[in-house]
């Protein structure tokens, strides 16, 4: 188990977490089933991405893009976050306004099929199929990036990145506001005649949640130093639903637990059958991806038949001030 | 001017196919409150089975018949085995949505191993083309229309005169009531996705055969088109779906002879997103089929 193996799991470990924290505070806490919740990352990838990165001519020119500013960390980041949140005003606007809640996740469905779609043939705005590759990654100016100690220094800022997006979701799930969001995913209705707006807590929400979203996705394309549509399928986002599920709906330690379990378990899984010669090539191509696909899917199930609240479920909050 | 009329050409045969696949996946929504977003996958799991049957040298117009049946049975045994007992337990709609999304992965997941990545197409001889004007069909395609239109037509009979369609409208308009009033709830419902997913089986075949070659990918965007041609017309109405299927299958014909093909399903999506802020019920919510009268 060498630094770079290590790093690479907790970053990855860092990144899902951030991502189960965001989703985990707008489908656990608030029953808002944002089916493109991945879509919220990959713009958050992209600003990311065009902020750091050299104008289009640069290295041949082999790529195309907009932007191209070439701006220093943490200014990417940032970006990344701005986007995200960005994104989040126009898409809940249309879904979250009238829509029935099982309108409003199909719409977020086909919205991230169809994101994927028009970023692939669009082929001069974010480098279409292709993507974008060569991403500096932040402070790469000053550190060589393929050095332990910039590891050591990726894993730092990612967790202070990961114990911020922390403190937020636990401050807004604990406050009083959280107690509205709960209302509010409980009976709508019941919310709304107690004199809450629905619209306003899950406009509100889905903006914090894409703001997070984007800084994961900001922290993801830092290091892989790539972006391209095919790693933010909508697949992606029922791996994130599992998680959530998994670890428990509405409590932030379990979206954590879920996070560990769920992404980073699976990929480890895979990779460990994959670098396994009797194994990978056992049966027809592809086929251990595929399976863990299917487990996602059955984890998925069983878990919302058997234990529907999670390995951590949420804490029954009970008012204790009623006696004096 | 004529690229437009041929586009108008293209424009029915695509919405056929669509108004195939919309009226079941509506249906299903309506009578048994089930957004199945597998549906997409029932129907490219069909597709293929006509497609090892057409390589086993069996024409594709018994492919689509067994194409139709597996539907069927796939769809009911999907609703018995899995989305019913969820829905007796007492999954609430959210989470039946995220029940189907899961099964949709797993059943595209379980064919990727099976079918592998690439593109397939049926060996079928498409016929002589048949020309009206600038209107230019092959035979098959033509084919593709009176199917639909039959299929249009004994839809439009079930709901209307038959003991069982009748039975149907009752339980989406109120099942406890149309349990009181001696309707078996359980056999309609077990009959709607019986019927439903026949006609998801039946319009997988057909839309491979439309689309000249397929792969395991297309599901998504069949679903999507369905959802837009679905929600168009209002979810739940089977005459929506119809309307919703000419409307969209036209609109995603000509803009793809103006603009480009590969924004077909982008367009689907902004008509989607249209109807989604400007009319959400979509254009047939009050009076439809299913609805309950007045």
């Amino acid at each position: 188990m060498n630094t770079y193996y290590a790093a690479n799991l907790l970053i990855y470990a860092g990144i899902d977490i951030i991502a189960c924290l965001a989703l985990n505070l707008q489908f656990g806490v608030s029953g808002i089933v944002n089916f493109s919740f991945i879509v919220f990352q990959a713009v958050g990838a992209y600003a990311a991405a065009v902020l750091s990165l050299p104008p289009d001519t640069a290295n041949g020119g082999f790529q195309h893009y907009v932007g191209g500013f070439q701006l220093p960390f943490p200014i990417p980041w940032i970006g990344g976050a701005i986007a995200g949140g960005l994104l989040a005003i126009p898409v809940g606007f249309v879904v979250l306004r009238k829509l029935r809640s099982d309108y409003q996740a199909i719409a977020l469905l086909v919205l991230s099929v169809i994101a994927n779609t028009v970023i692939t043939n669009a082929d001069k705005f974010l480098g279409g199929a292709a993507g974008l590759a060569l991403v500096p990654p932040p402070f790469s100016d000053r550190i060589d990036p393929n050095t332990e100690s910039y590891q050591y220094l990726y894993v730092g800022i990612t967790i202070v990145a990961v114990v911020i997006a922390f403190a937020v979701v636990n401050r807004v799930v604990n406050s009083p506001y959280g107690r509205s969001l709960r209302a509010m995913r409980e009976r709508e209705i019941a919310a709304a005649a107690i004199g809450k707006n629905p619209v306003n807590l899950k406009m509100t929400i889905f903006i914090v949640g894409g703001v997070i979203a984007g800084l994961s996705g900001a922290i993801l394309v830092g290091f892989i130093q790539l972006w391209a549509p095919s790693v933010w399928l909508y697949p992606e986002t029922i791996i994130l639903f599992a998680a959530v599920i998994v670890g428990g709906r509405g409590n932030n330690i379990g979206a954590i637990l879920g996070a560990l379990l769920v992404p980073v378990g699976f990929e480890e899984v895979t990779r460990l059958l994959n670098s396994n010669p009797n194994i990978a090539n056992l049966g027809p191509p592809n086929l251990i991806s595929a399976l863990q696909w299917v487990i996602i899917g059955l984890l998925i199930l069983g878990f919302l038949w058997f234990r529907p609240q999670g390995v951590r479920p949420e804490p029954r909050r009970v008012f204790e001030g009623g006696a004096d | 001017m004529n690229l437009f009329v041929a586009a108008f050409g293209f424009g029915l045969v695509s919405m056929s196919v669509i108004a195939i696949a919309a009226v079941g996946f509506t249906m299903q929504f309506g009578i048994t409150n089930m957004i199945n977003l597998a549906y997409g996958e029932v129907m490219i799991s069909s597709a293929y089975l006509a497609y090892y049957l057409n390589k086993a040298g069996i024409s594709i117009w018994i492919g689509m018949v067994a194409g139709a049946l597996f539907g069927s049975v796939f769809s009911f045994l999907l609703n018995r085995l899995v989305y019913a007992p969820f829905m007796r337990k007492g999954t609430a709609n959210l989470g039946m949505v995220i029940v189907s999304l899961a099964v949709s992965l797993m059943i595209s997941n379980l064919l990727l191993p099976i079918v592998g990545f690439y593109s397939v197409s049926y060996q079928e001889d498409p016929g002589s083309l048949i020309r009206l004007g600038s209107i230019a069909l092959t035979r098959d395609q033509i084919i593709v229309i009176a199917i639909a239109v039959v299929l249009m037509l004994g839809i439009h009979a079930l709901l209307t005169y038959s003991r069982l369609g009748k039975a149907m409208r009752a339980t989406a308009a109120n099942p406890t009531l149309a349990r009181n009033c001696g309707i078996p709830t359980q056999r309609v419902i077990d009959s709607v996705w019986l019927i439903t997913g026949a006609l998801c089986g039946l319009a997988g075949v057909v839309a491979a055969l439309n689309a000249d070659s397929f792969a395991i990918a297309n599901g998504s965007a069949f679903l999507i088109t369905i959802l837009a041609a679905a929600v168009l017309g209002g979810a739940g109405q089977p005459y929506g779906a119809m309307i919703g299927a000419v409307l969209i299958g036209l609109i995603t014909e000509l803009s793809a002879a103006a603009w480009s093909p590969e924004y077909k399903e982008v367009v689907a999506f902004g008509i989607l997103v249209l109807v989604m802020v400007l009319r959400p019920q979509g254009l047939l919510a009050k009076r439809g089929a299913l609805a309950a009268a007045g």
